[in-house]
């Protein structure tokens, strides 16, 4: 292994040595508990397990490359070769690491760092995952897609994604975390969108029903830069993802737009930031989410607007609907404004199908059930719809509908 | 017997005790216009309400049969894959859901209703073509057909979705609640327009308002008079005339005086 990278890992060990598994008096973890689960129970291994991956939605068609990660390891690796042609590299984390440290070192560890436990647990222990660069100016249409997949029932898996877009240019990747079987997830993301690139993102959290899904995303956008980052959570027991951007260059614009269904006792724990570091930046923010049974659904989600960060306009919103009466959807806005001259703007909401709504559906023809779930289409869609891609949008939709059991 | 018979229709906001509909008795028949007047507050929206199905009111006494069938024992969509319609006074928004989609969705269910239970959807091109006539009909612009039924409409392109929809679906009889409120004179004209077209030997049709401007356009067979949650007279067509120039309070003299 590289110096560089024995270094990273060991400043990540001694950080997961010495941070304890966050408990309900960290303000984060108030409403998602961890107590009686055995972390040591999952077995860590960088083994990949060989076969194909099942459950993926966007797998299917033209890609620009494809790389799937089962288990600890890659099992697949492709590339366009006219994409390699224009310089672009992606391929497995792990042998890119050794082969093309250059573009390696100089991002992993340094988007999301070590402060906090799981992603300082990954830091030591990611064992594969996936890296896309793009060069300066080159613009790729197909999409990239990467599928990680826990194979072995009990394995852990920590994977590990570096997207690196160079100025100006442009990419799609997306990213989906297959059922598999039950096990423990880990991992981090880290996004550097250069000056006036476009990178569309996105994330597809399909986990196993009683697996444990932990992520830390985290970008940062460059001047004139967008990101388009679009996620749809439907999977997993419990755990937490931090979607965060970090608006670094001037006129930059972050979007994520989001939808989840949570089923069952499952429990969903979304922690978003749109962080602006720079003056005249756009964030926009949308999830909607649909609660079943005795599903929980925590959403916190920040505005910090830094000093001199002028012209900000931010904006988050979290809907939920509640499709039973022992459901719960606890939506935390919170805005940080340390500047004049801004827009931030926050809207929460929980409650059932509106009766009145369902009984004009009704007043149509249209019978209960079909009229609830139209109601419960038309309330995600209103998220999906600000997904620019539609092929991407319709199988999100298919996604999430095929949740709920109406 | 007439296709749609009121008897002595009382009901309450769900749950309470207050009454709104005091006893309410019409009786309305394929081909015919009847117009409901009354003040704001009489129940006229209620009444509309209540033979639709709504579930914020429980009905307290009397009957109505629709097509010799006891409607009451009818959930909403059951009523209106009966042949009922309600063109609402303040229709609701459905975000998400197109208008093309919406109507599509409800007139399937139509076609859904057979008692052996089969499943005919529209053809789509079918449908298209006949979704693009009737909005043709109603002036309303094309695109218009890929947004959001109802949401972020103004309240005069809300009434003309109504239209619209009744125009898709081809009740039996339909009530429309104040569908010219919230209309300009061109909106007015082309509505009526629309409506007169719609109706005739085989739908009836219930018309809910408390001026007399669309009766100028639709002309009633009969006018009801509703105040406080009963008709308390019923006449031809001159007796919008003669509120128009009299005024409800003067009508409600009448009452006493004419012992309606
Ligand atoms: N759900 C309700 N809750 C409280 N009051 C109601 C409700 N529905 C109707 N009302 C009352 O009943 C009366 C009749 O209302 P409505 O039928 O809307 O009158 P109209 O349509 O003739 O203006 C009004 O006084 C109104 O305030
Ligand atoms: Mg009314």
């Amino acid at each position: 292994m590289t110096a560089w990278l024995e270094e990273r890992r060991r400043t990540a060990a001694e950080q997961n040595e010495a941070l304890a598994i966050p408990s309900g008096a960290d303000e984060h973890w108030r409403f998602t508990s961890l107590r009686g689960i055995d972390f040591a129970a999952y077995a860590s291994s960088e083994q990949a397990a060989a076969g194909s991956p099942e459950g993926a939605i966007l797998a299917d068609g033209d890609h620009a490359g494809r790389v799937v990660m089962r288990d600890g390891g890659v099992v697949l690796e492709q590339i366009d070769p006219s994409v390699t042609a224009q310089g672009v590299v992606f391929g497995s984390i792990k042998r890119l690491a050794a082969e093309r440290g250059d573009l390696v070192e100089p991002v992993l560890g340094t988007i999301v760092g070590y402060d906090e436990k799981f992603a300082a647990e990954n830091g030591a222990l990611w064992t594969d995952g996936a890296l896309l660069h793009v060069p300066a100016g080159v613009k790729v249409e197909l999409p990239f897609h990467v599928a990680y997949e826990i194979a072995t029932e009990g394995a852990a898996q920590h994977w590990r994604l570096i997207i690196s877009l160079g100025e100006g240019s442009e990419a799609t990747l997306v990213e989906e975390h297959l059922p598999g079987r039950p096990g423990y997830a880990n991992g981090v993301a880290e996004l550097v969108v250069a000056d006036r690139s476009h990178l569309t993102y996105v994330v597809v959290q399909d986990r196993h029903d009683q697996s444990l899904h932990f992520a830390a995303h985290r970008a940062e956008i460059g001047h004139d830069a967008t990101l388009e980052w679009a996620a749809c959570s439907t999977g997993s027991k419990t755990g937490k993802t931090r979607m965060e951007t970090r608006l670094i260059g001037a006129g930059s614009t972050g979007r994520l737009s989001g939808v989840f269904v949570v089923d069952q006792k499952r429990h969903l724990d979304l922690d978003t930031t749109q962080e602006h570091d720079a003056p005249n930046a756009i964030s926009d923010l949308a999830f909607k989410g649909v609660l079943l049974d005795q599903a929980r659904s925590v959403w916190r989600g920040v505005i910090r607007v830094a000093e001199g960060a002028h012209g900000t306009d931010a904006y988050q919103e979290n809907r939920n609907l509640l499709l039973s009466p022992n459901a719960r959807a606890d939506s935390i806005p919170g805005l940080e404004i340390d500047t004049n001259d801004v827009r931030c703007t926050h809207g929460a909401t929980a409650g059932p199908v509106d009766p009145m709504l369902k009984f004009y559906l009704r007043s149509r023809g249209i019978p209960p059930l079909e009229a609830e779930r139209m109601i419960v289409e038309g309330f995600l869609e209103d998220a999906l719809e600000r997904i620019p891609n539609e092929r991407i949008r319709t199988a999100l939709t298919t996604a999430v509908m095929r949740r709920i059991p109406l | 017997m007439p296709d749609l018979v009121i008897r002595n229709l009382h009901a309450n906001i769900a749950d309470s005790d207050t009454e709104i509909l005091k006893g309410i008795d019409l009786e309305l028949s394929k081909g015919e216009i009847h117009a409901i007047m009354g003040p704001n507050g009489s129940g006229k929206s209620t009444l509309s309400h209540v033979l639709m199905g709504h579930p914020g009111y429980d009905v307290t006494a009397g009957e109505v049969l629709f097509e010799g069938q006891n409607l009451l024992d009818l959930g909403a969509d059951e009523r209106s894959r009966a042949g009922l319609f309600l063109s609402f006074q303040y229709p609701f928004a459905v975000p998400g859901v197109t208008v093309a989609n919406f109507i599509r969705m409800a007139v399937n269910a139509h076609r859904k209703g057979g008692p052996d239970g089969t499943d005919d959807p529209i053809r789509i091109p079918a449908y298209r073509k006949q979704l693009m006539e009737a909005m043709e009909l109603l002036e309303i612009d094309k695109s218009m057909a890929s947004r959001s039924l109802n949401d972020g409409f103004s309240g005069g392109e809300k009434k003309r979705f109504e239209i619209l929809q009744m125009a898709m679906l081809k009740p039996k009889i339909a009530i429309l609640d104040e569908t010219d409120s919230g209309l300009d004179i061109d909106a007015l004209r082309i509505v009526s327009e629309g409506i007169n077209r719609l109706i005739g030997p085989d739908m009836g049709a219930l018309i809910i308002t408390h001026y007399q401007r669309i009766l100028d356009y639709v002309t009633p067979d009969h006018v009801h008079i509703l105040m406080d949650g009963r008709i308390v007279r019923s006449g031809g067509a001159e007796l919008a005339h003669e509120l128009e120039a009299s005024g409800y309070a003067n009508i409600s003299q009448g009452v006493s005086s004419d012992g309606v």
